[in-house]
């Protein structure tokens, strides 16, 4: 594990400060005050998190207070009959959440699954012509073009196949997105994992199999968590295609619906805001929970070479 | 326990051979050191063994069994890595009774098991520790805790004192022996340090190439090494060699015939009746150092000297071209740089070597040899 360590006197590894005390004497010799650093950082703080702010408060106030000039800041008359309006107007919302909740938890599962051993496979096995270095970039050159390209070839095969407005047909296309991000992040967690351990683990009694799982995917929990935050929150707001291969409510995700709040003639501006709202507590909850995962992880101890 | 054989093992990677043909026959309970240069084949070799390489042609047995395409897990080693490999997610605990958890021995049976090896290691006192806070020392310890719970049929070590400091590899190094001494398990062990070699090892197996250059004990390869090779590799610092040209008992170097010009006696010049040209091994301790002009000497200019404590270690340079020698000498010579000192030889000591071949030349002499090499050096340590 810690093969550099200095072992002249036998001692625990040392263990280096964090870097946040390096940029903290460096900024004070360059006479910037905390307050100042503060300031900026409150400036940065506001500017990321007023839309969000400005959406959640937007579903408590009536149309008329939420288009007032001056604005208003504060909703003073909290309107929660929002939030009942909107599945009373827009019942089929429902089904919206449930298509994407379905269509981002099989995606996120499959593509980190199929990620984690596709890169294990390029990290601890030989392949001729070197295939083992050159395929991870062509999987990930598949996300060179620009998106709306497939997506017509897409739309005339899905057709074909019966795939349009099915949320199997949505799932294919995401899982085949988000997997050549999965391998990429994936890989250089488990190329950190030294390959004695499995050779250990195989001595102690494992299959390769059983090594991969019991010894080799605890280590890269982080890893894993990473990548299903990133495959989840990619799936969860994709529009572009949803909007091209699900128009049928049976197969119409969440941004789909709130895309639809935009018509001819309005903009459902309380209704689109209260789906925002909605739409961002799953995300927003897993994004939490597995954060919490993420750092006790990392903390978990250093996996050495 | 059981008794390992390699037969004609081979490994190659495309073109290039990591180990060329390898035969070998380990005995139950006994501990034999692959010892090498770095790439000589030697961690190849070990991990054919464990089944973490399959060997491009060639069988190896264990008491009989062919264990050649076996899958490592059904073989009964156990194995410690030069890096430890211990799981970082566990504690200590966890590791060294993980073979154990692995085979489904009962909770309490591991239990039990894993706090008589701790007893045994003296690291009772870590196992709920986790591994990231262990020292280099205390992580080694695991390791072989992990490695002797299950009690294997063939134990192997794959340098598994490089990464600890002069100091703990000594008490890690005797440690090790008792063990091995104590469980009586068959024990392969790799290294490329001689020094560690020769203290622990029943059987010395010095391998150069892909091939073993010499199977013997430790006493056997620095007394009587098979070729020049394993002469210069086994030794600290190394043999000299020195091109000679023989004219009766009379040799001379090629280099510089003037300057090198000894008689032999005349049993040790029969030795090389068959060769007019070979190549003279003479260790460092086997020049006997004078101040003053002496007979049958050589005369050198001193180049450098390294004292040692009680003895010191003098680099020499002979003739016009020069040929540099190394000697080792008693720290009461008093020789500086610049210096002229004469050497003696104690030619029942020396080696010779086929030019061509490099094998040793003489092999009927080498069990007088031996008793007196033995002699000597004891006096002189």
């Amino acid at each position: 594990m810690t093969t550099k360590q200095d072992t002249s006197a036998d001692v625990a590894p040392y263990t280096e400060p964090s870097g946040f005390q390096e940029i903290h004497e460096r900024l004070t010799d360059l006479g910037v005050t905390k307050v100042a650093v503060y300031a900026a950082l409150g400036v940065f703080l506001v500017w990321s998190l007023f839309p969000v702010y400005w959406m959640v408060t937007a579903t408590l106030k009536t149309r008329d207070t939420l288009l007032s000039f001056p604005p208003q800041w504060i909703p003073l008359d909290a309107q929660f009959g929002n939030y009942a309006q909107l599945f009373a107007q827009r019942p089929e919302f429902v089904t919206f959440i449930t298509n994407s909740v379905i269509v981002t938890v099989v995606t996120t599962i499959i593509a980190t699954t199929v990620g984690a051993m596709a890169a294990y496979a390029f990290v601890s096995f030989d392949y001729p012509y070197n295939l083992d270095f050159h395929l991870p970039f062509y999987i990930l050159s598949t996300r060179f073009m620009p998106p709306i390209v497939t997506i017509i070839p897409l739309f005339v095969i899905f057709r074909g196949v019966g795939l349009v407005n099915t949320l199997r047909g949505l799932i294919l296309v995401y899982t085949m997105f988000n997997i050549p991000f999965a391998v990429w992040m994936m890989k250089g967690f488990f190329e950190e994992v030294p390959e004695s351990l499995v050779e250990s683990a195989m001595i102690d009694g494992h299959t390769h199999l059983g090594a991969f799982f019991k010894i080799v995917l605890p280590l890269v929990k982080p890893g894993l968590i990473a990548s299903a935050i990133f495959t989840t929150i990619i799936t969860w707001n994709e529009l572009l295609f949803a909007v091209i291969l699900a128009q049928s409510a049976k197969a119409i995700t969440v941004p789909v619906g709130l895309a639809s709040f935009v018509t001819k003639f309005s903009v459902q501006w309380i209704n689109m805001s209260v789906a925002a709202t909605i739409a961002l507590v799953p995300v927003l909850l897993f994004a939490f929970i597995a954060r919490q995962q993420l750092v006790r992880g990392f903390s978990m101890g250093a996996v050495g070479k | 326990m059981v008794t390992v054989e390699y037969d004609s093992v081979k490994k190659a990677y495309g073109e290039t051979i990591a180990i060329e043909d390898i035969d070998l026959t380990v005995d139950d309970g006994e501990f034999a050191i692959l010892l090498g240069p770095s790439g000589c084949g030697k961690t190849t070799t070990l991990r054919c063994l464990a089944g973490l390489t399959d060997p491009t042609s060639g069988t190896i047995t264990l008491d009989g069994h062919d264990v050649t395409d076996i899958h490592p897990k059904n073989r009964n080693i156990a194995m410690v890595f030069q890096n430890f490999a211990l799981y970082p997610h566990m504690s200590v605990r966890e590791n060294i009774g993980y073979p154990l958890k692995v085979a489904d021995v009962s909770a309490e049976e591991r239990q039990q098991r894993v706090e008589e090896v701790a007893e045994m290691l003296e690291i009772p006192e870590l196992l709920d520790r986790d591994i990231a806070n262990l020292s280099g020392g205390q992580q080694q310890r695991v390791a072989l805790g992990r490695a002797i719970i299950r009690r294997p049929a063939v134990f192997l070590m794959d340098e598994p004192l490089a990464n600890l400091d002069a100091k703990l590899k000594v008490s890690m190094r005797s440690r090790i022996k008792v063990l091995q001494r104590e469980m009586d398990i068959t024990t392969l062990y790799v290294t490329h340090d001689q020094e560690e070699a020769m203290s622990l090892g029943d059987k010395l197996i010095i391998m150069d190439q892909g091939n073993i250059q010499q199977i013997g004990s430790p006493d056997t390869v620095y007394h009587q090494p098979a070729n020049q090779f394993v002469a210069g590799f086994i030794g600290s610092p190394s043999m000299n060699f020195i091109e000679v040209s023989r004219d009766g008992e009379r040799i001379t170097a090629q280099n510089a015939p003037d300057a090198f010009d000894v008689s032999l006696s005349t049993d040790v010049a029969d030795r090389y009746r068959d060769h007019d040209e070979f190549t003279l091994g003479v260790r460092p301790q086997y020049f006997t150092v004078h101040t003053s002009e002496a007979a049958n000497a050589i005369e050198a200019t001193v180049e450098v000297t390294e004292p040692q404590g009680d003895e010191q270690i003098i680099e020499v340079e002979i003739g016009e071209q020069p040929i540099s020698l190394t000697l080792v000498a008693p720290s009461t010579v008093d020789a500086n740089r610049g210096e002229t000192v004469w050497l003696t030889l104690e030619d029942e000591l020396v080696h010779g070597f086929d030019n061509t071949t490099g094998d040793r030349i003489g092999e009927a002499d080498s069990v007088a040899r031996t008793g007196q090499a033995t002699s000597t050096t004891g006096s002189q340590t």
